[in-house]
């Protein structure tokens, strides 16, 4: 073997000690992060659980008016646990909550829906909120299926409403539409094939990470997005924290 | 050899120091998954301001402005591809009118800068892209930044798109319009029928894909319109810093962030 040979297997060599101590210290940084995560869970799990046995004053009374409309978003693995969804709108309805939408992207908790409604006292289908007798329930909680069908799918139906409407109208040569195609007319449009257009002051995120998971994108313009973690291991207490924080927001909407 | 020169000499060994440790972060940091398209919304510039109770009504954004220049070298080093700049809303132009129009002036001072820069080739390969409703701007304004982009098409390292008179409401509205339009303007004996390709492809921010990692300062937990169409699978990430005050450690750690989650962001992308 000759010098330089020599001289590039060295090289080699080295390069890929580099690339394993790199390796090895990325991992050794991740370990660390998770620890922190795990401590900062503790505390926050000892933090709920003393908000839920009443020893925080501070989140004793809730200015629940603010919160017109709330949403859950659910990952699909969770969604597939409905007694939790249950039990998360049970606690919902007792810290005052009036209408709850809930979201899972594959629509498995609008295929529970009557097993949801059957099971939540006093809770109703939004759609049928006002009309006379649906309940006689005071304080019905109105309820909200949303899944990934009313994201995109609906857009793209109102969508063709407006274009055919387009088609139809007498419009002039080179007309761009920027009369016929507004926010206003796309709401408009929404509504004919049966969507809610009003956006949930508060997103609560249920699930391994912090996204909205597909949330109609139309709806969610300066809803406030906070990740509760999993399901799973929901507490009220956080709950409770989730909602107290969102009545001191305050919001400029841009101005 | 006087104080002055041993300072200068001082400060910059101490800056090569500082590179070359950025550096080493971001090679152990590259061992992992890195997001391929990063969104910064940037909040709080009014704040910092106020906090540090400077004069002037652009003078939050001024400072907003060196943050950007240190977050766009660090993303080009890490080697993020794409990286998104929430500047300007629909929605600010609901501010003061005096506010609005120094907005619109230091912004147009800084892509005369920019095109500068680009002019005698200090920007390395970094692209720059102008998104939004550019009808709505100031003729200076919107030539300006139709100029940077024509200087900057050739360069491939790093893609900046600069969302200015943007919401998604409104993009979302310009790509129903715009895709009606051509389906209209089309021929053939195809039934006019959308689909969400045909929407997608008008979208202002069609030229990037959809975000990995959207990271908010300023302490809001929103996205204040701003992509919520693109972002269904990204990690959204927000930190109560104020945008001027951004800094490496902020980025390593949203980074870090998405590095956790990458498996389970990659099996939602599947999913769809």
């Amino acid at each position: 073997m000759d010098l330089n040979q020599s001289m590039r297997l060295l090289s080699s060599w080295i390069a890929q000690i580099g690339v394993l101590g790199l390796d090895l210290l990325w991992r050794f940084i991740h370990l660390v992060v998770s620890l922190c995560y795990i401590v900062s869970g503790i505390i926050e799990a000892v933090e709920s659980y003393a908000i839920s046995l009443g020893l925080n004053k501070k989140y004793s009374s809730i200015n629940i008016e603010k919160l017109r409309c709330l949403a859950v978003v659910v990952d699909i693995e969770e969604a597939r646990d409905v007694s939790k969804v249950i039990e998360l709108l049970q606690w919902l309805r007792t810290i005052g909550v009036k209408q709850v939408g809930l979201f899972d992207s594959q629509g498995l908790l609008k295929k529970s829906k009557d097993l949801i409604l059957g099971t939540v006292p006093g809770s109703v289908l939004s759609e049928e909120i006002g009309e006379k007798d649906s309940s006689p329930d005071q304080n019905p909680l109105a309820l909200e299926f949303i899944s990934s069908s009313d994201n995109k799918e609906a857009v793209m139906k109102a969508a063709n409403i407006l274009l055919q409407d387009h088609l139809k109208s007498s419009r002039p040569e080179n007309d761009k539409g920027e009369n016929f195609f507004t926010e206003t007319h796309l709401n408009e449009a929404l509504r004919v094939v049966g969507e809610n257009v009003h956006a949930p002051d508060l997103l609560l995120v249920y699930g391994p990470i912090r996204s909205h998971l597909g949330f109609p994108a139309w709806r969610l313009r300066y809803t406030e997005i906070v990740h509760m973690g999993s399901l799973n291991y929901m507490r009220y207490g956080s709950l409770l924290k989730a909602i107290h924080k969102f009545t001191g927001v305050h919001q400029n909407y841009g101005t | 050899m006087n104080t002055q020169e041993e300072v200068g000499e001082f400060t910059q060994i101490f800056n090569a120091l500082m590179s070359l440790m950025r550096k080493f972060i971001f090679k152990v940091l590259c061992a992992g998954p890195i997001p391929n398209h990063v969104s910064f919304i940037m909040d709080g510039n009014r704040r910092f301001a106020k906090k540090h109770n400077l004069t002037g009504l652009d003078a939050g954004h001024r400072a907003g402005f060196i943050s950007v220049t240190y977050v766009l070298q660090y993303c080009k080093e890490i080697g993020i591809p794409y990286v998104t700049l929430y500047a300007f809303g629909v929605d600010n132009f609901k501010r003061q009118p005096e506010e609005v129009e120094c907005v619109m002036d230091l912004m147009l001072e800084k892509v005369e800068y920019t095109i500068n820069q680009a002019v005698s080739g200090n920007l390395k390969g970094v692209r720059v892209f102008f998104v939004g409703d550019l009808t709505s701007l100031n003729e200076r304004l919107r030539v300006a930044a139709q100029r940077l982009m024509e200087v900057t098409e050739e360069n491939k390292d790093l893609m900046v798109v600069v969302c200015v008179a943007y919401s998604t409401s409104h993009e979302i509205v310009h790509a129903v319009r715009e895709s009606c339009v051509r389906k209209c303007d089309g021929t053939g004996d195809d039934p006019v029928v959308l689909q969400v390709s045909d929407v997608e492809e008008c979208m202002y921010t069609s030229v990037v894909p959809d975000p990995d990692l959207v990271i908010r300062t300023g302490g809001g937990d929103r996205l204040s319109n701003f992509m919520t169409w693109q972002t269904s699978r990204s990690l959204l990430h927000s930190t109560a810093t104020l945008w001027p005050e951004l800094g490496l450690w902020h980025l390593v750690w949203a980074i870090l962030k998405f590095q956790r989650m990458q498996d389970y962001l990659e099996k939602k992308k599947k999913l769809d």
